[in-house]
């Protein structure tokens, strides 16, 4: 009974695996905050018609306001999405003798295709669950669709922020182009975002139902770890490099107040991403 | 003398504007006329095959800009008692050359040589605009307030609806409906009195005018960038085939993407409760 006390009281300390750096945490900070800003700020101009959007755009403070909130946004969108292409690059420097496509890489390859045939399978009872290296085929989707995306809208986004020095060469056309992409690539976004991809492959699948704080704490338990990536495990062991990405971590009342903190912001960003979600859905059907 | 009655009109303009605007209602003159027009029950009466009603609402008139104006003055012609046929019967054709004019001749003369002057004027039994139909007879505001301006898209999408729909589309016309009161609305590219189609060169949408009427908010404005179309309608590919096919395309692929999406994640969660993999203890 006395051993189980002191247990709680003193510090727990974890072997953890870690999955992301502080560069990785910081930039997902930046792509959440500018991401919901762009979206609150910007979808009510697409459903301009509707109550909702009239009760957005007055409670950012106005159309006035909100224009200079959704610049404020992209040009940290222009920062992260710097830095993210940055790393890329020295990613794919840092790995060419293992080649860009290897396991373990962002970057598509052949086993996705055979995960995804894999999952389909799996979701029929037809086969077992397939087994992932250190990204899934949704993860590479989600991050690649980011950074793809960003290319399409911020181009967009800076000919309507900048018609007259675009129109000195294009013709005056390319604006409402602009506008068509711009609007239309931040529904797919925010469908993306909000539904499909992110909130439901991070937070709300089976495995890591209800939250996966691993973006906010960078390491997650060892144990969950070899179930959840049992490739890039067995790649590790087998390389001898499991050491890399070992660390210790204490669980003390600032990582369990942080953690609080991370699940009300993941909480909070959750519902603001589910009311959107209805108010989008409910201006298509209606 | 003129400069006299100027000089009181003026004052009483700014006493209208001390005084609370409930304070200010009709003359005695028009209480005259009120007496019987204020009757809501009086009916209707037909001017040119459109039923309008013969109430005024006093509070609405005496409160606006027109308020402290005899009926007579626009009503020319009419008498304080039963109006006999002779009175009534070609008003309105004597009244839409003469009523506003006498008093705005310099909006009067712009708006006879517009597009609207030229049908309603021209012809008997057009539907083209008078003064009245956009100022309202009895309830004439300051077009420099909010309210009107925020009126104007109704007001020309009255008849120009499918303009003001592919209008709405745009940024202005979003950040209009949004509550943004700077951006500009259609009397702000068209002008307001002296609306002309875009083939006459003297229209202020025209190919030699365009650039400077764009230029009048975006300073700088140049040839191509007056070419962007504020009335485009995305989802026809007869209105611009450019923008046309880039909707088309994102349309396509949203359908798709959020089709796979939905499928995947639908079918993710099935074999999650299925397989039992949601009760298992956190992780």
């Amino acid at each position: 009974m006395a051993s189980t006390t002191a247990a709680v009281t003193e510090p727990r300390t974890y072997l953890e695996y870690k999955r992301f750096s502080a560069f990785h945490r910081w930039m997902h900070f930046l792509v959440f905050v500018s991401f919901t800003v762009l979206v609150f700020t910007g979808m009510p101009l697409k459903y301009k018609e509707t109550h909702w959007a009239k009760w957005v755009m007055d409670a950012v403070g106005g159309v006035t306001a909100a224009g200079v909130y959704h610049r404020i946004a992209a040009l940290v969108t222009v920062f992260y999405w710097t830095c993210e292409v940055l790393l890329m690059v020295y990613v794919v420097f840092r790995n060419r003798g293992r080649g860009v496509f290897a396991p373990g890489s962002i970057m598509p390859n052949k086993k996705d295709w055979a995960d995804i045939k894999g999952m389909f399978r799996w979701f029929f009872g037809r086969g077992p669950k397939p087994q992932f290296d250190r990204f899934t085929y949704w993860e590479k989707f989600d991050f690649m669709s980011l950074v793809g995306g960003t290319v399409i809208i911020g181009l967009t986004g800076f000919i309507m922020w900048f018609p007259m020095t675009f129109t000195k060469v294009l013709p005056g056309v390319f604006i409402n182009v602009a506008l068509v992409i711009h609007s239309n690539e931040a529904l797919l976004a925010a469908g993306v975002i909000f539904i499909f991809v992110h909130l439901f492959s991070a937070h709300l699948r089976p495995e890591s139902w209800p939250i996966d704080k691993v973006i906010f704490t960078g390491s997650l338990p060892l144990e969950h770890y070899k179930e959840e990536r049992p490739l890039e495990y067995a790649r590790r062991v087998q390389e001898g490099t499991l050491g890399e990405v070992l660390v210790v971590r204490r669980i003390t009342w600032r990582t369990r107040l942080t953690d609080v903190i991370w699940y009300g912001i993941t909480a909070v960003a959750g519902l603001a991403a589910v009311l959107m979600t209805v108010f989008i859905v409910w201006s298509i059907f209606s | 003398m003129t400069a006299l009655a100027a000089l009181a009109a003026f004052g009483l303009l700014a006493l209208s504007g001390l005084a609370a605007a409930q304070t200010v209602g009709p003359n005695a003159e028009a209480e005259k006329c009120l007496s019987c027009h204020g009757d809501q029950s009086l009916g209707t009466i037909d001017v040119g095959g459109v039923q309008k009603t013969l109430f005024v609402d006093a509070t609405v008139y005496g409160t606006s800009l027109h308020g402290l104006l005899d009926c007579t003055s626009c009503h020319l012609g009419f008498k304080p008692r039963r109006h006999v046929a002779a009175e009534s019967a070609n008003w309105l054709e004597t009244a839409k050359l003469t009523a506003c004019g006498n008093c705005h001749a310099d909006q009067f003369a712009m708006y006879s040589g517009s597009f609207h002057g030229h049908l309603a004027l021209g012809q008997t039994g057009s539907n083209a605009p008078l003064c009245a139909d956009c100022h309202l007879a009895h309830n004439v505001v300051d077009v420099h307030s909010t309210a009107f301006r925020r009126s104007i898209l109704d007001l020309c999408g009255r008849c120009h609806g499918g303009r003001s729909s592919t209008y709405l589309d745009s940024y202005h016309g979003k950040a209009a409906l949004l509550g943004d009161n700077a951006t500009a609305v259609c009397t702000d590219c068209h002008g307001a009195h002296r609306i002309l189609p875009a083939s006459d060169p003297a229209s202020t949408i025209s190919k030699q005018s365009i650039v400077q009427t764009c230029a009048k908010c975006h300073p700088g404005a140049n040839r191509n960038f007056a070419g962007f179309l504020v009335h485009v309608d995305p989802r026809s590919p007869h209105s611009n085939f450019w923008v046309w096919l880039f909707y088309a395309f994102y349309i396509t692929l949203i359908v798709c993407i959020f089709t796979f999406g939905g499928v995947h994640t639908a079918l993710y969660i099935y074999r999650g409760f299925k397989d039992g993999l949601y009760n298992r203890r956190g992780h």
